[in-house]
């Protein structure tokens, strides 16, 4: 029977691409599984270790509405939110602590992608610690009337910083405002 | 296997058949990357364990592979494989998979995977494609290293490694030559490099 034999010597490629494809698909499946729990786990683990470090005193939180809400065990902290900026590279993305409803607690920058060396400079103490104690209308580049000094040659990653802070800032105090 | 053949198969990815500066081959991560020396390290290690394991895999299947098919099913093993890597990394060595951000999901097109599947372990055993894919990995962590230095250094007048200083240079930490931490600094510098090396004969076009 050469036809037949010939018929699934075509088929072969497919079968076997088929085969691999089925394989890698259910061992992917599989590691998923595996993994998920582990890695949300360790996601809340890194939540919750950034907010302890803007707010030592915290005990808990709450999070609601993508704000998190500060508690020490009665008394309330303050609050803290995402904020995205535009970065050179890509986004940059800013843990915002609240102190209160006016007054920045402080920024940490939780991962960006400038560049290397230049803007990723955002991310050190000498640029973050500057919004810390700030009102939220105080949050500007120096150059636009603020409180914040540019890094050099990274303008454009500062402005991102600064702009992502002080609009999400205001827009989080407004839905706080609403909910209360 | 002799000793003496691993070694050879090792030994050629590392000057005779450097991935970046000979084959040219992974160039886009290379160029993407090479800012500092932990960029180099973290891709390395994702290079190295993407490619060990994809030697391995390929070389165990080649005779089974037709030829029409190949490609892809390359392809699929190379993602299944950084995928697989990837969550891992991301449940269990969490703070690895921090450092190496986004290189560990790049390694997927990196060429280097797919050229030394294609090249090398769909033709020969599992051995040679394990020191093949050992040497590959030390040329390409030397290559990088290189290029790393030179543009860290010039582009940001000094150089630290994992947060540590090593040394700053007096003028270029205040007027650091930014250039060389852009992309086309990179092209300047893997340009100047290659031509050196082909110069001065220490490697050869294939």
């Amino acid at each position: 029977m050469p036809a037949k034999k010939s018929a699934l010597k075509n088929a072969f490629p497919i079968i076997l691409l088929t085969i691999v494809v089925t394989v890698c698909v259910s061992l992917l499946t599989y590691v998923d599984k595996l993994t998920r729990e582990k890695i949300s786990a360790q996601e809340d683990e890194a939540v919750k270790t950034l907010l302890g470090e803007m707010f030592p005193e915290m005990s808990r939180y709450e999070f609601k509405d993508e704000i998190y809400t500060i508690y020490s065990d009665g008394d309330q902290l303050g609050y803290a939110f995402l904020a995205i900026g535009k970065g050179y590279g890509g986004d940059i993305n800013i843990l915002v602590g609240l102190s209160d409803e006016t007054t920045i607690k402080g920024i940490t920058i939780v991962s960006q992608t400038e560049t290397p060396g230049l803007g990723t400079r955002i991310a050190e103490p000498a640029f973050t610690d500057q919004f810390a104690g700030l009102a939220i209308n105080e949050v500007a580049l120096s150059r636009d009337g603020g409180q914040i000094d540019a890094i050099t040659s990274s303008t454009i990653s500062s402005s991102a910083v600064v702009e992502a802070v002080s609009e999400t800032a205001m827009e989080k105090v407004k839905k706080l405002k609403e909910n209360q | 296997m002799g000793k003496g053949k691993f070694a050879k198969e090792f030994a050629k990815g590392i000057i005779l058949a450097n991935p970046v500066f000979v084959l040219a081959l992974g160039l886009c991560p290379t160029l993407a990357i090479s800012t500092s020396i932990d960029n180099a390290l973290g891709m390395t290690l994702g290079v190295l364990i993407v490619l060990l394991g994809s030697n391995i895999i390929i070389a165990l299947i080649r005779n089974f592979v037709p030829n029409i098919t190949r490609i892809p099913i390359f392809i699929v093993i190379i993602a299944t494989l950084v995928t697989v890597v990837n969550l891992i990394f991301h449940a269990y060595l969490p703070a690895t998979y921090e450092a190496l951000g986004i290189f560990l999901p790049l390694i997927v097109v990196n060429c280097i995977i797919l050229g030394r599947a294609e090249a090398f372990a769909s033709k020969n055993p599992v051995a040679s494609s394990i020191a093949d894919a050992l040497g590959i990995t030390v040329g390409f962590m030397l290559a990088l290293l290189m290029i790393s230095f030179i543009r860290q250094v010039l582009g940001t007048g000094g150089l630290s490694v994992f947060g540590h200083d090593l040394f700053t240079l007096p003028v270029l930490r205040d007027h650091p030559i930014a250039i060389f931490i852009l992309p086309y600094g990179a092209f300047l510098v893997i340009g100047l490099l290659m031509g050196l090396f082909r110069r001065t004969g220490v490697m050869k076009s294939e």
